[in-house]
């Protein structure tokens, strides 16, 4: 009878499990988790090591000194980097147009008429149609007055742009009611003596005619061609309360391909080159055509150079590798957008640009695990466990499945779906045992990306929505929960949280600092799992399964931080279940979970 | 409805001379009329109570003219544990003018005076210093400050939490002669790594350097528990039971706090300084320097070795009003005759005057107190979270050329910079070692590099400021302790580090950080008022800045070279 | 400059229209004192919170407080007769407050401390952000700032005014609804 803990050093935690191996078998008793000390494979290892086997020991109540001996995994690690590129931009030249959507804009309806400088409104003749611009920093009770004074003259006021946030308080104050557009930041850039149009929807309702080509040709007396130069700027004023078009001789708006460069993937017979503005489907394409692909670079000056070459510089230095041995084994692209100022406007608007976001992985050679065993068993016979022996146990992944088969209900052929940080892994165990496995790149930090960057938020902000449901603090005493029922409470909920979305994380609500929806919100998390859990998962499966066919592909157990996710399991069994496949978290040993995998097949491949 | 502005009344002709005046910084200072019946007084009111004591079977019954069934809170704790019974009688009997001369007479001993202080009631010392000048305070401060040997205590923040500036900024001070080194937070959930940063930094060079984390009470307690940190300070007590109250607070649940870090053998010191109760409108019409007292009397009866005082945060408001930085001078002084260690504040902006900055901190600087500031910001004031300090890290040369004018040792000294660079840059390559041990996000070199040119936080390399405070989640969960920090620092290679540390944590053990006003000494000994004790006694007697010391005092920045007058002393 | 009238309509009572803010000024706001510590004055602080909460489309009711000069009671004895629930204090100096009925008292929706930072535009964002609560939207909180040399500056002015408004005053009063009137 011996004493011995199996342990897995993974990227980002480190799991142990002991047991008793006797005559009649294995009898496991606890297990530990904890983070991963320094780079996986390396001697820094070691404290986390020893803590996790101190937990497994500890839960098992046992001491060190009785241990005999560590099965420890032959690490390989995996290394990922993240890159994103806009490739498109809006601009907007001789400030032809205000499409911003303040809060609350004044009166409503469509003006029309020549922009006229507040300043300049006392030199305006009766009868004469005007828009008049007012700059920041004049008092709304002044501007009212002065507006009154005109309307008093007979000037035909059609309508009002307005530096300062005050269109309601001005509309409220004048004898008719007119369309105002306000919070126009730059508005001493509006182009005077021009005709514009001023329109303004009812509260709930879009704009109409600004935001029609045809309308816009109504409005401005335009022909055909003249017509076809503006449908940009109909189109950049979808969906919005209020907008303001000038005409002025050259002035347009302009949706520009920023030319992104070219991405050069080399695979094992053939190279493909593919333009990133042509998108991710057509990138994951040619991929497709080359895999397995040996590397991928960029064209060198352009931002997709750029962006790989970072990436590997980054990998690089985390890995401790030389940067020309750096070879990029998988790439993820996705298609995304990202809120960006539109260059040229007045008012802060904001457009949302095309994105390629890129995950790339790197296997790196096998890490000096000779030497970190050497390193555990000093550091654990220096603690008191004299007798102990380490061990370097077999291949991951044929530990990981067979960790995973004692998932109750499993069986061959099985694939663990290793979810994880940086990379999706995963590996079949066949009928007959044999073993296979895949890496992709894009996991869960490719998800918290593409949350950050569609909705304008901060990464740690990201991650939180990532992890956990939300909802909205209505009142003092109930929530709004995302799937549209009603939490109540009994103590009053903290003042920071009152009247935001909030995400609904264990030991917290945590407010979500952005005027997003919580439907819009939920919608982005989702999608973004879906495009890089969903997505990765169908890849890894056909490129491992058996004939490359689904169908011969039994069980899907899935492991890993990211299996612990309250909807990514869901997500991928949805997908998996038009090809016959059982897919579900994992149970290791019917107690685990969706840990300690490889640590208990380490111990089970052993006795 | 016009706001547009109305013409207004030509403006009286000022001489150009009022217009220079006006311009001067003092006149961005507020100052305010007095008025004592709401407390807005220094320390000369007349609603203050009178002295009197009346003790029956070896139990106060009446002091200060209130009988025992109408004392409050703060009257019982002091009459019950502040004030020695045994002593009373006789010191009540000397009268507050015998008093006040006893503490300038340089033939009356330090220790004579501790015998009568400890008898006093919080009116009968009021009465005594309102008979003292600032001279005579100062005086009064040179022959009771309980330690011989006076300190200086800096504080190391950042305003990004960066953990590399807080660790090269405690180094840097360490070098420059800091004894104590204090930080606080902007984003608090940085604590864990910033006070690791802080703990590493002052251990660099000579190290011993004592660190504290000013935080809420609970986490304060459990970083000094784990050894992250070696002392605490932000213990509040306030002069009236509403205030107290309004914190949920009472003197006896400050001492059983006081109690939980004497078990674990941490030193530490109550705050509390003039002006917080006027300040919050619950000055029950008595004057700032007598609610002061009674504060300093319940850290006296709490068994606290020590107290920062000196007004603190709300030095605005004595800084407005008559005699106000003479009462603050006072209660410096009050602190240390009651054989308190005292830290003597120094340490919050006080004025937009550079000559008001000066001679706001001469009473302390001149005297010499345990730690003349508590503290003094070793970065530029932006950097500073405790939100400024009276001296920043711009004013290192002129500290040091005002204890060389004068010969008084404010515990500083000029330090080349080959020296500052290279203990800055070791602490970087430390700090880095144990971040990499630990498995904290790494340290880079090009952010050491340029930490180490750095005059502030404006100039580093942004943090991962998301990976960092997970880090800093993981050290609080994985239970680093300070012993940790030293098998780190040994295990990297920092072994003089790794043993300066570890003397540090030694003290838990022997207790001995817990005497009065104990700092660890150039060899890592303790130095308090038990083996340095303050002797003076007149003119030629007690502290002062002699020998090797002196000559280090002398060297400034630039001074010309008298054997070569082209060239500088080096 | 205007000069801020507050004639008293009567007691105060709880509102009913749920698209309210009820805004409470101190004892001595626009009577014994005219002008916040910064000398902003009184009527210039009434008529930037109203115009941001009129700009949001919402309705506003002003009580003055007779019986505390402690913000956070006013605060929330203003939310508490507003038909939202939501509640705006302000100080004689210009120390202010958002709050909640719901809350309790010693908290609050968004705090301004510092009264010499106060200046018409952040009483404008006050009025906006009060309005957008009573809407039930998500405003971002006006960013407080943070002046070190206030201390030195204005600490013991602060402490004076408040003093002075507590001599102010009227033990038991209640709460007065008022109308306030510039007049230039």
């Amino acid at each position: 009878m011996s004493l011995v803990v199996g342990v897995d050093i993974g990227n980002s935690t480190t799991e142990a499990c002991a047991a008793l191996i006797t005559a009649e078998g294995v009898e496991f008793l606890g297990s530990g988790l904890v983070p991963t000390t320094g780079i996986k494979g390396t001697t820094a290892n070691v404290d986390g090591v020893e803590a996790a086997v101190r937990a497994a020991l500890r839960t098992s109540r046992l001491a060190l000194p009785a241990l005999q001996r560590v099965f420890v995994n032959e690490a390989t690690p995996v290394i990922s980097g993240l890159a994103m590129e806009t490739i498109t931009e809006t601009l907007i030249t001789e400030s032809t147009m205000i499409g911003h959507d303040p809060r609350t804009p004044g009166g409503a309806g469509l003006g029309v008429g020549v922009t006229v400088a507040f300043g300049e409104l006392d030199e305006c003749s009766p009868g004469e149609k005007v828009i008049v611009v007012v700059p920041v920093g004049i008092d709304f009770a002044v501007v009212s007055k002065a507006l009154n004074a005109a309307l008093e003259r007979g000037v035909d006021l059609r309508g009002a742009v307005l530096g300062n946030d005050d269109a309601v308080l001005v509309a409220n104050r004048i004898s008719c009611s007119i369309p105002i557009v306000d919070e126009v930041r730059l508005v001493s850039s509006v182009p005077l003596g021009m005709t514009a149009a001023v329109e303004v929807a009812a509260p709930g309702r879009t704009i109409r005619t600004l935001s029609n080509a045809y309308g816009l040709a109504t409005v401005f007396e335009l022909n055909a061609d003249q017509t076809r130069a503006v449908s940009p700027v109909a189109r950049a004023l979808t969906g919005i309360r209020s907008a303001v078009v000038v005409r002025t001789p050259s002035g347009e708006v302009s949706d520009r391909h920023i030319p992104a460069g070219t991405l050069e993937l080399g695979g094992e017979t053939s190279t493909v080159r593919i333009d990133v503005g042509e998108g991710a489907e057509a990138i994951m394409a040619a991929l497709a055509r080359v895999t397995p692909m040996k590397d991928a670079s960029g064209e060198a000056g352009t931002n997709v150079g750029g962006m790989l070459a970072s990436v590997k510089e980054n990998m690089a230095d985390v890995s401790g590798v030389d940067l020309a041995e750096v070879r990029i084994g998988d790439l993820l692209a996705v298609d995304t957008f990202v809120p960006q100022e539109v260059r040229g406007g007045l008012a802060g608007e904001v457009a949302l640009e095309n994105a390629v976001a890129l995950a790339a992985m790197v296997r790196t050679s096998h890490g000096p695990m000779q030497q970190v065993a050497l390193a555990i068993s000093q550091r654990l016979r220096r603690e008191g466990a004299a007798e102990v022996e380490v061990v370097i146990g077999g291949v991951e992944a044929e530990m990981a499945t067979r960790g995973a088969l004692t998932t109750p209900g499993t069986d061959r052929p099985l694939v663990v779906l290793d979810l994880g940080g940086g990379s999706t892994d995963a590996a079949l165990a066949d009928r007959s045992g044999a073993i296979s496995t895949v890496h992709v790149a894009g996991a869960g930090d490719l998800v918290t990306r593409l949350i950050a960057s569609e909705l304008g938020v901060e990464r740690d902000v990201a991650e939180e929505i990532k992890q956990s449901p939300l909802a909205k603090a209505e009142s003092f005493f109930h929530l709004r929960l995302e799937d549209g029922t009603v939490q109540f409470f009994e103590e009053p909920l903290p003042p920071e949280v009152f009247a935001r979305v909030v995400v609904l994380s264990t030991d917290a609500l945590v407010p979500i600092p952005v005027r997003h929806s919580v439907d819009r919100i939920r919608q982005v998390r989702r999608t973004a799992k879906q495009r890089v859990f969903v997505v990765n998962a169908l890849r890894a499966l056909k490129q491992i399964a058996p004939y490359r066919d689904l169908r011969q592909i039994g069980f899907v157990v899935l492991l890993g931080g990211s299996a612990l996710d309250f909807e990514i399991p869901e997500l991928i069994a949805d997908a998996l279940a038009p090809y016959g496949i059982v897919c579900g978290t994992g149970n290791v040993r019917g107690s685990e979970g969706p840990r300690n995998a490889v640590a208990s097949g380490l111990v089970l491949s052993r006795s | 409805m016009s706001s547009l502005p109305n013409p207004e009344p030509p403006a009286p002709r000022h001489s150009l001379r009022t217009e220079v005046l006006e311009n001067r910084p003092v006149n961005r200072d507020g100052f305010v009329q007095e008025w004592p019946e709401v407390g807005m007084v220094a320390m000369e009111s007349d609603f203050d109570p009178r002295p009197s004591l009346r003790i029956e079977n070896g139990r106060i019954v009446e002091m200060d003219g209130l009988e025992r069934a109408d004392f409050d809170f703060l009257d019982q704790f002091i009459a019950d544990h502040a004030i020695d019974v045994d002593a009373a009688e006789q010191a009540m009997a000397l009268g507050p003018q015998q008093v006040a001369r006893m503490l300038v007479d340089p033939n009356v001993s330090r220790t004579e005076v501790l015998r009568t202080a400890r008898g006093l009631t919080p009116a009968a010392l009021l009465e005594t210093v309102k008979r003292m000048n600032i001279v005579e305070i100062m005086m009064g401060m040179q022959k009771m400050r309980a330690r011989r040997t006076p300190a200086n205590q800096a504080h190391c923040t950042s305003a990004r939490d960066n953990p590399l500036q807080v660790a090269m900024e405690a180094a840097e001070a360490s070098l420059r002669g800091f004894s104590e080194l204090e930080t606080t937070l902007g984003v608090v959930r940085y604590a864990p790594l910033v006070a690791i940063a802080l703990q590493v930094g002052g251990q660099v060079g000579r190290g011993g350097r004592l660190t504290q984390c000013a935080l809420e009470e609970a986490t304060e307690l459990d970083l000094g528990m784990r050894g992250i940190t070696a002392y605490a300070e932000t213990i509040s007590v306030y002069g009236t039971e509403s205030v107290f109250v309004d914190g949920d607070d009472t003197p006896w649940s400050k001492a059983f706090l006081a109690a939980a870090y004497a078990s674990r053998g941490i030193k530490m010191r109550f705050t509390s300084g003039t002006g917080s109760e006027v300040q919050m409108g619950n000055a029950e019409g008595r004057s700032m320097l007598y609610l002061e007292i009674r504060c300093i009397l319940v850290t006296k009866g709490a068994g606290v070795q020590g107290l920062q005082n000196g007004s603190i945060s709300c030095i605005g408001v004595p800084g407005a009003v008559p005699g106000g930085i003479r009462a603050v001078a006072a209660e410096n002084m009050i602190a240390s005759m009651l054989d308190l260690e005292c830290a003597s504040g120094n340490d919050q902006s006080f004025s937009h005057s550079a000559m008001r900055r000066t001679s706001r901190l001469m009473p302390q600087i001149m005297a010499g107190t345990d730690f003349v500031c508590s503290g003094y910001s070793s970065t530029p004031n932006y950097d500073n979270m405790f939100a400024g300090s009276n001296v920043d890290a711009e004013d290192y040369d002129d500290w040091n050329a005002i204890q060389r004018d004068y010969q008084i040792d404010g515990g500083l000294q000029h330090v080349s910079e080959p020296e500052i660079l290279a203990a800055r840059s070791r602490a970087g390559q430390a700090l880095q070692a144990v971040f990499a041990h630990l498995g904290l996000p790494a340290i880079t070199d090009q952010e050491i590099e340029t930490a180490v040119y750095a005059h502030g936080s404006n100039d580093l390399l942004p943090r991962d400021v998301l990976e960092d405070l997970k880090g800093a989640a993981a050290v609080m969960e994985r239970g680093v302790t300070g012993l940790d920090l030293v098998k780190a620092l040994h295990e990297s290679g920092f072994t003089d580090i790794a043993d300066n540390l570890l003397t540090v944590l030694r003290q838990r053990v022997s207790g001995d950080l817990l005497q009065t006003s104990a700092i660890l000494d150039a060899n890592l000994e303790p130095l308090s008022a038990v083996n340095d004790a303050n002797d003076y006694a007149g003119p030629g007697t007690g502290y002062r800045p002699g020998g090797e010391r002196w000559e280090q005092m002398k060297r400034l920045r630039h001074v010309t070279s008298a054997e070569n007058p082209e060239l500088e002393v080096q | 400059m205007n000069v801020l009238e507050l004639r008293e309509i009567g007691r105060a009572e709880k509102g009913a229209r749920p698209d309210e803010v009820v805004l409470a000024l101190s004892p001595g706001f626009a009577t014994f004192f005219t002008k916040t510590i910064v000398d902003v004055p009184h009527s210039e602080v009434v008529r930037q919170i109203l115009a941001g909460i009129e700009e949001q489309g919402v309705q506003a009711r002003v009580i003055q407080v007779k019986a505390r000069a402690d913000l956070a009671a006013m605060a929330h004895t203003a939310a508490r007769l507003s038909g939202s629930g939501i509640g705006i204090g302000v100080l004689a100096r210009g120390t202010s407050m958002i709050h909640q009925k719901d809350l309790p008292r010693l908290s609050s929706l968004e705090l301004f401390p510092q009264s010499p930072l106060m200046t018409p535009e952040v009483f404008r964002a006050i009025g906006r952000n009060a309005a957008q609560y009573a809407k039930g939207e998500s405003p971002q909180p006006v960013p407080t700032l943070n002046d070190q040399m206030a201390r030195p500056r204005w600490q013991a002015k602060a402490a004076l005014l408040h003093l002075k408004e507590c001599e102010l005053l009227v033990k038991g009063a209640p709460p007065v609804e008022v109308e306030p009137v510039l007049t230039a």
